[in-house]
């Protein structure tokens, strides 16, 4: 037995430090890159000396990157709240009631989850072609909604099913009807699962690229995902410019995800385990 | 209770009318489209031409300009090699990092769990330029710390042409933006497993090995099983990664997988009826993979 070895704490810090390294590491690159003033080469960026904010004023003032933050920030706003409105309501649907065909729901839900947006990006570009919609914010939110809502539906399941049903009868028995017990009861209580699903959807809208690569290609139009593509394309080599964009870029998702942080895995495993 | 036979359909109507429009429609429509013809000439005329089985053929035995083995030779190992070996490491290095989580002392798990969060949050589009920026074949810190030791000659090499080396680039990305879900996942599983049946087996003189496969493994079987199969859906349909890789995005089609494949030949080279019978394969795929998951997740939860 090694139990009691002492070599194991020191095998456990280097195990550590190993993983820290390969986790932070392309984190602490883009990062250094983004503030240095001399990116001749990545050796460079490596330990830079000279300090710098250019790269983001730059980012900002010489290209349209403040428009495509505002097109995403739309964009993600839109999906999150009319996702998370409808995504309530089947929640509701399939945690408090029995009917039938409600099986058939729930493996549709898990079934439209694993569909691949390269399979479903032919026939709506078309579609939005047809609908004259390429180019437009709503055209994206819509798919995004379709995109965000079997998972959002199938995450908040749980949390509805947890409130207590006696809360909701003795509601009734107050004499409120179905919808204000609705409101009153049931809406506030799930409003935690209510910001857990929304911070996925929020990542989902915010970072999504397939649809938005498709759809947009007016620049004045373009959200974060796509705007990091044409900047590359505009500044070839600039890699200043693209680590300081991709830090704007990620910024949101880290604090969504670090607030969100405990109902994140807690919906997930609950999902998973039970 | 007060509620009438119809307030679950009324309640679903929203939902059920997005999903059908967005999502099922257009599934039909894609898999109608992979059994014509539907080039530039017919998108200018406005009418598709009916071919049957003509654009799976071409997937088999080759499309205009690709060899003939193009699909066996190039595309599954690409898409099946890939996901494999990313599974792999994926599940392998997050159970590792949840065993490892397990034993550290508080402050220290903080730090390693932020630190994965963060690179999980990481959007695929900008993780994946910074690997791009760090096998940069002109300026990359790769090629630098490699001539810095001696492994590479002065002259450089471009990883991005060979597909090897591509997909080792993508595998890192990949892998390392994926196993923070897992070792998460599995972490809160280990957490649930009572520490008594971990002190008899050591008392029986079992060791830490024997330990993990008789005791975790079967306790966590469906831990194991969730997060194996929700990778192996992800990483088969990897696109971003790929196609923002440079020639991912249609300059080498040495490196394209099932989702590229589809995207450039229908978006790029408005072969509508060619990307979606890639497309409806692609689809076809994970749906098999998807059972398997409904089977396992049924198991596991009688009532639902």
């Amino acid at each position: 037995m090694t139990t009691n070895s002492p070599w194991r704490p020191v095998g456990k810090t280097i195990a550590v430090l190993a993983l820290l390294a390969f986790t932070l590491f392309p984190i602490y690159f883009m990062l250094s890159t983004a503030f240095n003033a001399r990116n001749g080469s990545g050796t460079d960026s490596l330990f830079p000396e000279h300090f710098t904010f250019d790269n983001f004023t730059k980012v900002f003032a010489e290209d349209d990157f403040g428009r495509y933050m505002l097109n995403s920030a739309i964009v993600t706003v839109g999906t999150v709240v009319i996702s998370g409105a409808l995504a309530l309501l089947g929640a509701v649907a399939i945690a408090r009631f029995r009917f039938r065909f409600r099986n058939t729901m729930l493996v549709l839900i898990l079934v439209v989850q694993m569909l691949p947006a390269e399979a479903l990006v032919i026939p709506l570009f078309l579609q939005m072609k047809d609908w004259r919609m390429l180019n437009s914010l709503l055209g994206l939110i819509l798919v995004y909604i379709a995109f965000s809502l079997p998972f959002a539906i199938w995450n908040l399941r749980g949390f509805v099913a947890a409130v207590p049903r006696e809360l909701e009868e003795a509601a009734y028995l107050d004499g409120c009807g179905w919808w204000r017990m609705f409101r009153s009861v049931l809406l506030p209580l799930v409003v935690p699962g209510l910001v857990a699903t929304s911070a996925f959807s929020f990542v989902m809208a915010w970072e999504e690229f397939v649809f938005a690569l498709t759809f947009l290609s007016k620049n004045d139009r373009l959200t974060v995902g796509v705007g990091l593509q044409h900047y590359l394309g505009a500044h070839v080599n600039d890699w200043g410019g693209l680590m300081a964009a991709s830090t704007v870029v990620t910024l949101p998702v880290v604090i969504v995800f670090v607030l969100a942080q405990r109902r994140l895995g807690a919906g997930l495993v609950s999902g998973a385990v039970k | 209770m007060p509620s009438s036979k119809s307030r679950p359909w009324l309640l679903l109507a929203g939902p059920l009318i997005v999903i059908a429009g967005l999502l099922l429609y257009p599934i039909v429509r894609v898999t109608v489209l992979s059994f014509q013809r539907y080039n530039l000439r017919e998108v200018i005329s406005g009418h598709p031409v009916g071919i049957g089985f003509d654009n799976y053929k071409q997937i088999f035995s080759g499309a205009p300009g690709l060899p003939a083995s193009y699909l066996w030779k190039t595309i599954l190992p690409n898409t099946v090699g890939f996901a494999v070996l990313a599974v792999t490491l994926t599940v392998v290095l997050g159970t590792l990092v949840a065993l490892l989580l397990v034993t550290l002392g508080p402050k220290v798990r903080a730090l390693v769990i932020g630190s994965a969060l963060v690179a999980w949050a990481l959007p695929a589009v900008t993780g994946t330029y910074v690997w791009v920026w760090i096998f940069d074949p002109d300026s990359g810190v790769a090629r630098h710390v490699l001539q810095g030791v001696g492994l590479l000659g002065p002259e450089g090499h471009n990883w991005f042409t060979d597909r090897n080396s591509f997909y080792a680039i993508a595998l890192l990305n990949v892998v390392h933006h994926s196993y923070p879900f897992v070792a998460i996942t599995i972490f809160a599983g280990l957490l649930t497993v009572p520490t008594e049946l971990h002190e008899a087996a050591k008392i029986d003189g079992a060791s830490a090995w024997r330990r993990f496969w008789s005791i975790t493994v079967p306790l966590l079987r469906p831990v194991f099983a969730v997060v194996t199969i929700l990778s192996t859906i992800w990483d088969f349909k990897v696109f971003t990664q790929i196609y923002l890789m440079p020639g991912g995005d249609g300059v080498n089609p040495d490196v394209f997988n099932l989702g590229v494949w589809s995207y450039i030949s229908s978006i790029n080279q408005t072969k509508y009826g060619l990307g979606s019978a890639i497309a409806v394969l692609l689809t076809l795929v994970l749906l098999v993979i998807t059972l398997v998951y409904l089977r396992v997740l049924f198991k596991e939860e009688e009532d639902l």
